[in-house]
């Protein structure tokens, strides 16, 4: 069976969610929205899976539609929550998991979704953090995500400006800041996959047709890598079967530049290698 | 204000968004793709407004319309933009590089622990979060304050109180009850909030109507009801229509094209009335965006 890179990148970000845990994503966030019901219809079927920017707990979408607020994706909810329910259990520290993402991510896993360049007179003025900066302070565990590795501009030494926090910004730690929040556990990008072993980003995992070079150069910080280094883990036929008939409108795609998406694996022989 | 549950405040539009003076600040109902209160946006476009101070969570046509046509001088959202779809927000991304808005940019938990202290006459609330983040730089309004019983120290944020909301819902009474689907977003702490509420429907309907659908805003909220068909659109307005994902394409391609084709488009949809707006839209597409409920096969055909 052969499978697109936007596919498995999904699942990667599906596998970073634990059985029991309530999951949340942000609005504008097709990937991270396609991966949790991915999770939910594999692996973690006892998640409680909160709908974005719709608040619906473990709705079943009959597609996923290319706007994060659409009466489709409260289909079959247990019940919607209100925008203060939601917001008020994430700050009490009920919620265990948010995907984030970010113009620019630092190795400490700070994102910028404000603004490229000075703030006060920005080169590109971005759309701005939702909920994040409130949020990233006591929500469990993050996830953070880019498919813009590749790019040389997006995984940075030092965010222009700091929306959403890690695991240290220049003002001090999570704990100097009072943060109840765990920060950043994954950050997941189209070339690979870091972990946070002491609050600063490090490769464990890399996909199967990038090298640790292409990784290096494309990353703005200085490159620290797992001595036991792995390819990213393939996705299964179940999963993909998720991916491909939750999203059957294909809107993941929309974070992905052509280069990426014309990215095709196949499962050799019957085995989990991809090649 | 004296509370007023059952007065009549049907209203037509010009005279209802006539309440919105220059220089207000102005709190947009609704979210994204969703309940934007655009038949009133329009409307202050038409009225000429200038000077206002925008209040929302996270938003998109209906703030970057304001800021095209010059009637922002302050943006306080927590997101404005056509989301991974369809991009950023031409006219805001400009206008805030240029300098020529006051960028202002809010988390939606500190808006609406901003909008609490309002509704509950208190002058701030604590938040946690904020600190280590650039957006505090943004508001020197904050300040920091150590909890008199943890020694915890916090961020007061204070009360926002906008002059009026913005709110649109399918249907109303002609009191103001108003009844939303989820989700409600922040129009009901809105409601509390702001001084006064105006609001667009898509029908008035009896006040038995409303009572059985189950009122999501009080009247004694609300100052002023406009029935304005399709006065979401393009944003969606559940259950009566989804989201017009071409209309935010053409505006969009408009405010990417500059001072000409902006105009070009305000011309033909905006600058009449609200019944040409509709006749410029088209009848057939209005009710293509009706038919959501149809089939699935109708409604992601509607998106695609």
């Amino acid at each position: 069976m052969s499978f697109t890179l936007d596919e498995w990148f999904v699942v990667a970000l599906a596998r970073t969610i634990r059985p029991q845990e309530t999951v949340f994503h942000g609005f504008g966030s097709p990937c991270a929205q396609v991966a949790m019901h991915v999770a939910r219809r594999t692996h973690a079927p006892a998640m409680v899976l909160v709908e974005g920017a719709m608040y619906a707990i473990n709705p079943d979408p009959p597609f996923i539609p290319p706007t994060s607020n659409d009466a489709s994706l409260k289909r079959g909810a247990a019940y919607s929550m209100r925008f203060e329910e939601f917001f008020d259990a994430a700050i009490r520290g009920d919620v265990d998991r948010m995907f984030l993402s970010g113009g620019q991510i630092d190795a400490y896993g700070n994102t910028n979704v404000t603004a490229i360049g000075p703030a006060g007179r920005p080169k590109v003025k971005l759309g701005g953090g939702g909920g994040g900066c409130n949020l990233a302070a006591t929500i469990g565990q993050l996830t953070v995500w880019t498919t813009r590795h590749r790019s040389g501009r997006t995984l940075v030494e030092a965010c222009d400006f700091i929306t959403d926090m890690g695991h240290r910004t220049p003002l001090g730690t999570r704990a100097e800041l009072g943060y109840t929040g765990g920060g950043p556990q994954w950050l997941v990008t189209e070339l690979g996959v870091f972990d946070f072993p002491a609050g600063s980003a490090r490769l464990v995992q890399l996909f199967p047709d990038v090298s640790v070079d292409e990784i290096r150069a494309a990353t703005g910080f200085p490159l620290e890598v797992a001595g036991d280094l792995r390819p990213v883990t393939p996705p299964s036929a179940a999963e993909l079967a998720v991916v491909r008939s939750v999203d059957s409108l294909g809107v993941r795609k929309s974070e992905f530049s052509p280069r990426e998406l014309a990215r095709v694996f196949s499962h050799v022989g019957g085995q989990d290698c991809a090649c | 204000m004296s509370l007023q549950p059952q007065r009549d405040k049907r209203a037509g539009l010009a005279d209802a968004v006539s309440l919105v003076r220059d220089g207000a600040m102005v709190a947009l109902g609704g979210g994204l793709s969703a309940r934007l209160p655009m038949a009133m946006v329009r409307e202050l476009v038409r009225q000429g407004r200038r000077g206002l101070h925008l209040v929302g969570s996270a938003h998109s046509i209906d703030v970057d319309m304001l800021v095209a046509v010059g009637a922002v001088r302050r943006c306080e959202e927590s997101y404005v933009g056509f989301e991974q779809d369809l991009g950023l927000a031409p006219s805001y991304r400009r206008a805030a590089q240029e300098g020529a808005i006051e960028v202002a940019e809010s988390c939606c938990v500190t808006i609406l622990a901003q909008l609490r202290a309002a509704e509950m006459g208190l002058p701030f609330l604590p938040v946690r979060g904020i600190r280590g983040s650039d957006i505090a730089r943004l508001h020197p309004e904050y300040a920091e304050i150590t909890c008199p019983f943890t020694g915890e120290t916090l961020v007061a944020v204070p009360a926002l109180r906008p002059d009026v909301a913005l709110l649109h819902a399918p249907s109303g009474d002609r009191y103001g009850n108003l009844h939303l689907e989820q989700p409600y977003v922040l129009d009901e702490r809105f409601a509390s909030a702001s001084a006064a509420v105006i609001a667009t429907v898509d029908e008035i309907v009896s006040p038995e109507e409303i009572a059985v659908a189950g009122v999501t805003i009080p009247a004694h909220l609300v100052a002023a009801v406009v029935e304005a068909p399709f006065g979401a659109h393009p944003a969606s307005s559940y259950p009566r229509y989804a989201y017009d994902r071409d209309h935010l394409g053409e505006y969009l391609s408009a405010a990417q094209g500059g001072p000409e084709d902006l105009e070009k488009y305000l011309a033909t949809y905006v600058r009449g009335t609200e019944d040409g707006y509709r006749e410029a839209v088209g009848a057939a597409r209005l009710d293509a965006l009706t038919t959501w409920s149809q089939s699935t096969s109708a409604w992601k055909e509607i998106f695609s």
